[in-house]
């Protein structure tokens, strides 16, 4: 008998919202053939907090400590596109050493969101949390480092438009340098655990292959795209702040599945390592924030900051009236824009391969949903 | 050759699993990450942002604060209401302040707004209480907390 | 010394002997057989207790953390069991409403049952074992295949799409791991010539231990090593884990499990892994042989030694897909352990012809 034409039926499963790996509360309607994926769909909106609607009624200045609550996990890249739109929009100057600091802070950050990304993708593949909380121990000293100079773990409040809140207290440069410096050793640690392990790789390789022409279709960014080939870094590309004066390479690589962007991600943790430490060699003295009034009312007009967050591109997208409060703020979170491609990678995968490609997309449903 | 990659995995978790009785590490038991709370506990960073307090005038002992509501306007969510001051000009203090701390969500925009450096963000943070009502401070609590925290001995300001 | 190597073997005589003076010799031995099960599945069950707990403490070190130290009066959180022990007891039961009641309720019975089966023919120390048959090998490898009707009853009858889909991965994969387990405990028994496990462990003395069956290289050290990755997948342990995947398909076949019947499976899972432990003890590392201390004591050092190592495979490995898991089993461990009889066989005939052996 053809096999062709026996007759199957499709199940539907859901997957989520409630489940052990899908990094929050996220939903897909799964229908499989057997253990096939046939098609997806994703259901959002399960963490919607009106972030947009907020940015409407508070001044720029209350609406500050918001946007580390969208990506929890790396908060500071959050606030520097809204600074940078803010800054754009009424054309402010940000003093040398703000924006070092800045620098500084996001680098950390970005080294942070990767080991917790690979961390748990570790975990959605099975390997009982063990990676994770090697990960998450790491991730206590940089942590340490952010309560030192903001005052908070997690929502930090720290960059603002202008500059950054306060000026770095004594001790943080040699403590920074003593977490950077054990960065490599711990980078190093985790490709031994994990980079040749058969099984791992055997997991990961030639799943959820994204062409690279699909995924600028799709408008992904970040660490999907540049590991599916395309070189495409805004901190190079668009240059903001003062990237332009640090040495760092661009990571990709060629096939686009779960083990390239893993291999894309722990590159991109060696380079920011590099970022750190030249930027804490040249750290010049001097003022940390620009000088503001009292009530600020940026000029008419609209503005889009977008960074290199660790996720992909974030934006802010504002437009002023003149007054004290945005009229519209608009976040382009990379994480939403990424998800637009799981259906593409998905199809034709098994549902374990699933878990690994949402696990190597890398999102946060903070972000997601706004 | 096949499982060797699997065996330099395994070599790394069996070191880890030896530094934890041979190495060093925050808590007593040697190269451990974990401490027990709360026989153990992390003292925070100085710039910790816990609950608001009120911070004393040395000449006077009590409340620096005039009652003059810059925090309660900047506050993003409203968490600060109901603040009276009796007094004018230079002796105006404050006689009633009303904070909840269910709904702050410790920015510290109120701390940097305050002119007179009246406020300050505590290293408290155990704050669970066991009713809604428990968790509107009043300003003779706060004045507590600032003492608390005084004694502590503040960082810059 | 002598005596304490002999402590159970002279309570069983004493215990006997006290029978025999006003009871008929029938029923003496019904009743001391009685006695030796409840024994036996008693012994196995507390040992499954404090293995949760030792699971925990060393997994937890593995990742830098303390583990489990807080129930209870005893130190290092020794009374955690009973304490888990309590809250399976205590849960509510609950059923889904179009589940198959009858084989619902006996899925979890069926797989404890088939475990400690097993521990009838384990030899525990020189004399001491449940049933000393001829063919204790036979009677292993055809208790071992009835967890494998618990698990897919236990994924039928919840009703529940995710419990059939892990039912159905795991009697795919048991079914699969049972040829390459056979296949390393033909090789032991060739090598022991017998059947009957005593006789495979007293095959292995002498020599200060070198004459155990894993040092026999090469078909020795393969044969053990096939036996015990079979036996990880035979047990659901990691890295072969995927019939439980907690985080795919939310505890795969017993998702709609509550209360004591889940404490049943959660045992079973650990009376299978002791169970399959001692049974690679006593096929390749020598069973009960060891110098100076009591016979027991060696073989439950043996046995804990591998269940560290199980316990280690738990904390560093990702599982496994099912495919790959199939791929493992039939295009590497299969054609593996039929090459290992082969060469055995060979061998045997050669040391024969040459007058070794």
């Amino acid at each position: 008998m053809d096999a062709a034409k026996l007759k199957t039926e499709t199940i539907t499963l859901n997957v989520g919202p409630q489940h052990p790996s899908t990094h929050g509360v996220f939903h897909m309607i799964l229908t499989l053939e057997g253990e096939t994926i046939v098609d997806l769909e994703p259901v959002v909106g399960y963490l919607h907090r009106n972030h947009e609607k907020l940015g409407e009624g508070f001044t720029y200045l209350q609406y500050c400590p918001y946007p580390s609550r969208l990506d929890y996990i790396c908060g500071m890249t959050n606030e520097h596109a809204y600074a940078l739109a803010v800054e754009k929009l009424a054309g402010l100057q940000v003093p040398e050493r703000a924006e070092y600091i800045r620098t500084i802070m996001a680098e950390l950050n970005r080294m942070v969101n990767h080991i917790v990304s690979i961390g748990f993708l570790l975990n959605d593949l099975g390997a009982f949390f063990t990676p994770v909380l090697y990960c998450l121990k790491q991730r206590e000293k940089v942590l340490d480092l952010f309560e030192m100079a903001s005052g908070s773990r997690m929502m930090f409040n720290y960059i603002r438009y202008g500059g950054v809140a306060r000026d770095l207290p004594e001790g943080f440069i040699s403590a920074a340098q003593e977490v950077v410096g054990s960065f490599p050793g711990f980078v190093d640690e985790l490709e031994q655990l994990l980079t040749e392990n058969e099984i791992f790789v055997a997991r990961t390789k030639g799943i959820g292959i994204l062409p690279p022409d699909v995924a600028v279709d799709y408008s992904c960014t970040g660490p999907l795209l540049r590991g599916s080939g395309v070189p495409y870094d805004i901190r190079r590309v668009d240059s903001y702040s003062i990237y332009s004066r640090f040495d760092f390479d661009v990571v990709t690589r060629p096939n686009g599945d779960v083990f390239d962007r893993y291999m894309v991600r722990i590159e991109e943790i060696r380079q920011s390592t590099r970022i750190v430490e030249q930027a804490l060699g040249e750290l010049p003295e001097g003022p940390v924030m620009a000088e503001l009034p009292r009530t600020f009312r940026p000029p008419a007009g609209d503005a889009y900051g977008r960074i290199e967050a660790p996720k992909g591109e974030l934006g802010f997208y504002l437009v002023s009236d003149g007054g004290d409060k945005p009229y519209r703020l608009k976040v382009r979170s990379p994480s939403f824009i990424n998800l637009g491609a799981l259906p593409v990678m998905a199809r034709g995968y098994k549902v374990p391969d699933l878990v690994a490609i949402l696990g190597s997309i890398d999102i946060t449903l903070g972000e997601v949903d706004r | 050759m096949l499982g060797l990659g699997i065996a330099k995995g395994l070599a790394v978790t069996l070191n880890h699993f030896r530094k934890t009785y041979f190495g060093s590490g925050p808590s007593k038991g040697r190269g451990l990450f974990t401490v027990q709370y709360p026989e153990e506990r992390l003292a925070p960073l100085a710039r910790f942002r816990g609950s608001l307090a009120h911070l004393a005038d040395p000449e006077t002992g009590g409340p620096r604060c005039t009652a003059c509501r810059i925090c309660e306007r900047t506050c993003p969510v409203g968490c600060i209401s109901g603040i009276e001051g009796e007094g004018r000009g230079r002796e105006r203090r404050a006689t009633q302040y009303l904070y909840n701390i269910g709904e702050c969500l410790f920015c510290g925009l109120c701390v940097e707004a305050c002119p007179f450096e009246a406020i300050a963000m505590s290293h408290e943070y155990e704050l669970a209480t066991y009713s809604h009502d428990a968790l509107v401070y009043d300003l003779r609590k706060l004045a507590e907390i600032g003492k608390k925290y005084a004694l502590e001995g503040k960082e810059e300001a | 010394m002598a005596a304490l190597n002999d402590l159970f073997l002279n309570l069983q005589r004493w215990f006997v002997g006290l029978l025999a003076r006003f009871l008929p010799d029938w029923l003496v031995m019904v009743i001391s057989m009685l006695v030796v099960s409840v024994m036996l599945i008693v012994t196995a069950l507390v040992i499954v207790l404090w293995l949760t707990w030792l699971e925990r403490k060393i997994v937890g070190r593995i990742q830098d953390r303390y583990g489990a130290n807080r129930a209870g009066f005893l130190p290092f959180g020794l009374l955690q069991p009973i304490a888990d022990a309590v809250k399976f007891l205590t849960k509510e039961d609950i059923v889904p409403r179009e589940a198959d009641k009858v084989v619902h309720l006996l899925a979890p019975v069926l797989m404890l049952g088939a475990s400690v089966m097993l521990l009838a023919v384990v030899p525990f120390g020189k004399g001491m074992i449940g049933a000393d048959i001829d063919i204790g090998i036979l009677y292993l490898v055809a208790m071992s295949s009835l967890s494998a009707i618990g698990l897919l009853m236990a994924g039928w009858g919840s009703n529940n799409k995710y419990s059939l889909l892990g039912g159905m991965r795991a009697v795919a994969m048991l079914l699969s791991y049972e040829i390459p387990m056979g296949l390393s405990i033909v090789v032991a028994v060739m090598l022991s010539k017998s059947l009957s496990m005593q006789r495979i462990v007293e095959a292995q003395g002498g020599w200060f231990g070198l004459r155990w069956f894993a040092f026999f290289f090469p078909v020795g050290t393969l044969a053990f090593l096939t036996y015990f990755v079979s036996a990880l997948a035979e047990v659901n342990r990691s890295p072969f884990d995927i019939p439980e995947a907690d985080s795919e398909i939310v505890a795969g076949y017993f998702i709609e499990y509550s209360g004591i019947k889940f404490g049943l499976f959660f045992f079973a899972e650990y009376v299978n892994a002791i169970v399959v432990s001692s049974v690679a003890t006593t096929l390749f590392l020598g069973g009960w042989q060891g110098p100076i201390l009591p016979p027991y004591v060696w073989f439950f050092l043996k046995v804990f030694a591998l269940l560290f190592v199980m316990m280690w495979f738990r904390g560093t490995l990702p599982r496994l897909r099912i495919d790959q898991l199939m791929g493992l089993a039939w295009k590497v461990l299969v054609p593996v352990g039929l090459a290992n009889v082969m060469l055995t066989g060979l061998g045997i005939a050669i040391f024969r012809a040459l007058g070794w052996a």
